[in-house]
């Protein structure tokens, strides 16, 4: 018997605006991806293989970015199923969410201990877009598994509420001894750095994307479904990425070929043709 | 209809009034007609009006909404035809076919207006709503918006009055960010000029671009089918309260004598949120209709809400509507039915659909999508039913408070301005004889109307949706593949110099128009269709007006004188909009500002070119003659020591079109890896914009000779030809393609020269006539460039503001 495709749900929360796109990319990596609203059943959301909350604004931000989500039903599903360790990756405001849910960092038991606080950048405020370059830190997340540490992956940022906080003095130390920081920010070399504008938001030991500590839930800002395609990738971009997309100038095939951000979520919808156990 | 009409129906008296009388009546029941409008009003209905009715009247007939000054003017000028028009001027956006995809026939849409008043006086909720209101010109043509565009002209942000000068482009950038982003749209950018006659009127112009497929779009009008059968007419949205209804004369006397009424509501107030929940509602909404074969009408509420909305959907059809203005939501108990009828409420439409399947539309959006649980109280009710009689027919409370001809509220006026040229005196400009060439470059590098508006686009969410593929900053236009799976791209550009308006107007309009073909081709893009918006003073002001005749007509001409390439005839303007009195109580009128949007198609995405340089030892060929003359140039503004206002170099349609075709040819054949327009400062300008324009990437430079410029004997200027403004492209090429270039070039017969190479220094040299040497570090033009106009905007000189 062949095996059933697998399928992931891309949830759409109100007020979530990169659910679309964020399917398309998803569907690219040979899975099934259906968006599924906020208010359908549960029962059926706990079918699919995996979860993806994408990118926007749910619910108007009101509270906090991610805070009313992170109440919704839906997420009490999710959490569910992600204790049985199905993948989960909260792009953007997905990470927002996912981060109020307590879901990540995860070390306290459904406590919300980490924020994604106002962006800090030298002489300016808001919103800030701009293409990101991170670092692998760790191997071992669902949103990691198929790169190796050190790896440079150039995705684009576009918050304005991206910086991880703590208050708490130890726990960065915790994640990184767990293997829970999948991305830093870093120069376009792969050098860790925490100036601006390679960390473009002030991020806590510039933290762009962590995990929790099964490595199958991660919360990360930058946007892979924005770099799926070497289409999408600028030309002006520095190192391996940006080289690509200027030989591929006038090639249809090599244009629609993968770019950065569909290693992210290969390495997730890899994680599902896995065997069973393995 | 007496019989029915009570007492308690309250009438504005005009027929038994003299004059002098009928004026201060008017203005006390905020209208802003004229005398001689309101008579024609008493004497198109037979009766005087109703309240209702008069501020009906009175919003159909306003300048915005009836181009009472403009459209004679506009008919007579401007081309809007064309094989591949599917709609042009008329609805709430123009269509235009880009190309076919799997056997399908796909158009953009196109809509361009200004949001000007509201962004002086509120500058955050007057651009958001600019936003907002612009994409609902597009979402009811049955679209998907696929992106955006902010043409903004702010005043002197270092000048008399600065400090509210940069309160306004805070506030402005920040709610186009606010509501664009959230909506999930993206910004494609736009341009952003400084001028002293903007500081009592900021100009908040804003373009969006939408995608339909040519057999899905949606007329707003009622479908025909309606006459045979029963349709209801279904508000959707936010409830109506007050907002951006009538003038303050009448709220505040409304407030005296009837119920309470807030200040709050003279602006109107922005929902991001909710415009995207009803997008993505609406595409199901469409898609239900669709898939059951039902024709449907669609349409957006703006200037004149319901009353404005639905009497140009009947309008549209020659039928009529009845509608129970009791039935509307609203956020207050007991508002007025003339505030309900015209209250610019954002955030809602109309639809006009068969009664049979009234109850699911309204329940996806009331039960589907939570409407009225998560959005305050928004949803959508079934308000009215088409009549088969051209009539528009309001109830309010059991009485009928307004019964008039549709044909009649949306024909609208029409006014015969005068018209004056203006006295201008021309001085020479006089270049300062020891005027230095670096010195120069670095001036118009960091002056803010040239400099990097990277502070500005940064703010912006630009690829959204996935499917951009050139973001603000790299090239001269934007470029989105909207279409999964299909390498047909979309490139779009808006322009227009606000130091060309202050010296010609005729000129502005024409060049506008240049710029904005010249940036959607130097990117590999084919023109097809324009669109505009037209901002001036005062059009009873005979001088005003006589600009913007001339601005019209630079417009029109330049769009025929270009023209398409693939086909004869000129681009098309689709869409427009004017926006007229941008002037001060002092009087101060801005400079003539025609802004000019072109789209255009790529049939391949791939095949786009970006500004940056790429590799050094590459050849860089100038397309274009250089002229002499610097009137209306950004080196003029630049150096203080410069003076005069004397000739510019006139936008020649001829080599304008030559020009693009040849240099479309040149990407089309995979001939240039970078292609940069020659404008704002000239040549030396541009290429150091190809320099500086890979902000990750340094090291790479370029090389000119100066002397590669002249092409006519005789006395000659170096420093002219090098900041001269005349239309032009640059463009890189790797050694071994520069025959083909050649070829190319001379084929389309346009003015051409080698005029330098690309090096693996991080400098510009320039090499003189005289045989001397200019070189300008990379790291000096760097700094002018980032600093220039984001220093200006916040009054910040932080070193790391990138």
């Amino acid at each position: 018997m062949t095996p059933r495709t697998p399928r992931v749900a891309v949830i759409r929360f109100p007020g979530l605006n990169c659910e679309n796109e964020t399917r398309r990319a998803v569907l690219a990596q040979g899975v099934d991806a259906d968006v599924f609203m906020w208010n359908g059943p549960t029962d059926e959301l706990a079918r699919y293989d995996a979860y993806v909350i994408p990118g926007g604004f749910s619910y108007q931000d009101r509270v906090r970015a991610g805070a009313i989500a992170a109440k919704d039903r839906v997420m009490d599903c999710i959490i569910e199923q992600a204790a049985a360790g199905k993948p989960v990756l909260g792009i953007c405001n997905g990470a927002q969410i996912l981060i109020e849910s307590g879901l990540v960092p995860g070390l306290g038991d459904g406590l919300v201990e980490m924020g994604l606080a106002r962006n800090i950048m030298p002489d300016r405020d808001g919103y800030y877009s701009r293409w990101a370059y991170l670092r692998v830190e760790s191997a071992e997340t669902a949103a990691t598994g198929g790169l190796a540490v050190g790896d440079v992956v150039p995705v684009p940022i576009a918050h304005a509420e991206g910086r991880f906080v703590t208050t708490d003095p130890g726990l960065v130390q915790r994640l990184r001894g767990n293997g829970q920081i999948a991305f830093t920010y870093a120069t376009p070399d792969g050098t860790f750095s925490n100036d601006f504008p390679w960390n473009p938001n002030g991020s806590t030991a510039g933290i762009a994307g962590i995990s929790n500590p099964a490595g199958n839930v991660v919360a990360m800002m930058p946007h892979p479904e924005r770099c799926s395609w070497l289409y999408q990738v600028p030309e002006t971009l520095a190192g391996e990425w940006g080289r690509r997309r200027r030989d591929a100038r006038g090639d249809r095939t090599m244009l629609i070929a993968p770019g950065p951000g569909a290693l992210v979520l290969r390495s997730i919808c890899e994680r599902l043709f896995a065997p069973e156990g393995g | 209809m007496t019989e029915h009409r009570s007492t308690a129906v309250r009438t504005i008296p005009i027929i038994d009034v003299p004059d002098d009388e009928l004026a201060r009546e008017t203005a006390q029941a905020g209208l802003s007609f004229t005398v001689s409008e309101a008579r024609k009003v008493a004497d198109l209905l037979g009766r005087d009006p109703t309240v209702v009715e008069a501020n009906i009247f009175n919003t159909m007939w306003s300048e915005h909404c009836s181009y009472k000054s403009s459209r004679a003017v506009l008919g007579e000028h401007l081309p809007t035809e064309g094989d591949d028009v599917v709609l042009g001027p008329g609805e709430d956006a123009g269509v235009v076919r880009l190309g076919e995809v799997d056997g399908e026939s796909y158009c953009v849409v196109i809509a361009h207006e200004s949001h000007n008043h509201p962004s002086q006086v509120v500058p955050n909720e007057g651009a958001a709503t600019g936003i907002g209101g612009i994409v609902r010109d597009v979402y009811c043509m049955g679209a998907d918006v696929i992106g955006v565009m902010d043409p903004l002209r702010f005043g002197d942000p270092a000048g008399e009055h600065a400090e509210r000068t940069r309160e306004i482009i805070h506030g402005v950038v920040e709610g186009i960010w606010q509501y664009g982003n959230a909506l999930g749209v993206p910004n494609l950018g736009g341009d952003v000029y400084f001028d002293p006659c903007f500081d009592d009127n900021c100009l908040v112009n804003v373009v969006a671009l939408g995608l339909v497929r040519e057999d899905r779009v949606i007329r707003s009008r009622i479908p025909e089918e309606a006459r045979g059968k029963v349709y209801d007419v279904i508000l959707v949205g936010k409830p109506t309260d007050p907002s951006g209804f009538g003038g303050a004369t009448f709220a505040s006397r409304i407030l005296d004598e009837e119920k309470a009424f807030d200040d709050k509501y003279a602006v109107q107030v922005p929902d991001p949120f909710l415009k995207r929940m009803l997008a993505v509602a609406t595409q199901e909404v469409l898609q239900f209709a669709l898939d059951r074969g039902i024709p449907i009408g669609f349409k957006d509420l703006g200037a004149g809400g319901i009353a404005c909305a639905t009497s140009e959907l009947g309008a549209a059809a020659g039928l009529g509507v009845s509608l129970d203005l009791s039935s509307v939501h609203v956020a207050e108990e007991g508002m007025l039915p003339e505030v309900i009828a015209c209250s610019e409420t954002q955030e809602r439409y109309s639809f006009v659909v068969p009664r049979e399947i009234s109850a699911e539309v309204c329940s996806i959006f009331n039960e589907r999508f939570e409407l009225p649980e998560i959005c305050h109280g928004s949803k959508a009710v079934v308000i009215g039913k088409v009549i088969d009689e051209p009539r528009f027919v309001l109830t309010h409370e059991g009485r009928v408070v307004c019964d008039a001809s549709t044909e009649q509220i949306t024909t609208g006026i029409a006014y015969d301005r005068p018209a004056r040229p203006r006295d201008r005196s021309v001085r020479p400009v006089r270049i300062p004889p020891d005027l230095d060439l670096g010195d120069a470059l670095l001036a118009v590098l960091g002056s803010p109307n040239v400099s990097s508006r990277e502070h500005v686009f940064r703010h912006y969410d630009s690829e959204v949706k996935g499917s951009t593929a050139v973001r603000p900053g790299e090239a001269d236009a934007g470029v989105l593949a909207p279409i999964p799976g299909s390498q047909l791209g979309v490139a779009v550009s808006c322009d227009g110099i606000p130091r060309y308006g202050a010296v010609d107007a005729y000129e502005a309009g024409a060049r506008a128009v240049a710029e904005s073909v010249r940036n959607v081709a130097a990117v590999g893009a084919v023109p097809i269709a324009l669109t505009d918006c037209l901002n001036f003073g005062n059009p009873e002001v005979p001088e005003v007006f006589h600009d913007f005749v001339e601005a019209v007509r630079g417009v029109g001409d330049a769009a025929r004188g270009i023209g398409l390439k693939d086909a004869d005839g000129p681009v098309p303007i689709v869409s427009g909009n004017v926006s007229f009195y941008n002037q001060s109580s002092t009087g101060n009128a801005i400079h003539p500002s025609p802004i000019v949007c072109c789209v255009g198609r790529l049939d391949d995405v791939s095949k786009v070119v970006t500004q940056g340089l790429k590799r050094p030892g590459d050849a860089l060929y100038v397309v274009g003659v250089r002229g002499a003359a610097l009137g209306g140039s950004a080196l003029l503004e630049a150096i203080p020591e410069m003076t005069g206002d004397g000739a510019f170099s006139r936008t020649d349609f001829d080599a304008e079109r030559r020009m693009y075709h040849a240099v479309t040819d040149v990407i089309g054949e995979g001939l240039a890896v970078a292609c940069h327009d020659i404008s704002d400062g000239g040549l030396v300008t541009a290429a150091a914009e190809m320099i500086l324009s890979r902000p990750e990437m340094t090291g790479l430079g370029v090389v000119l000779d100066a002397a590669s410029l002249k092409s006519t004997p005789g006395e000659w200027s170096e420093i002219a030809a090098l900041f001269n403004e005349a239309g032009g492209y640059l463009i890189e090429v790797e050694p071994e393609r520069e025959e083909q270039l050649v070829e190319v070039l001379t084929a389309r017969g346009v003015w051409f020269a080698r005029v330098g190479e690309t090096t693996a220094g991080d400098t510009m040299v320039v090499r003189n006539v005289g045989a001397s040497l200019t070189t300008i570090q990379g790291d000096a033009m760097r700094h002018a460039w980032f600093h220039g106009a984001r220093d200006a905007m916040t009054g910040r000189t932080g070193e790391d503001g990138r």
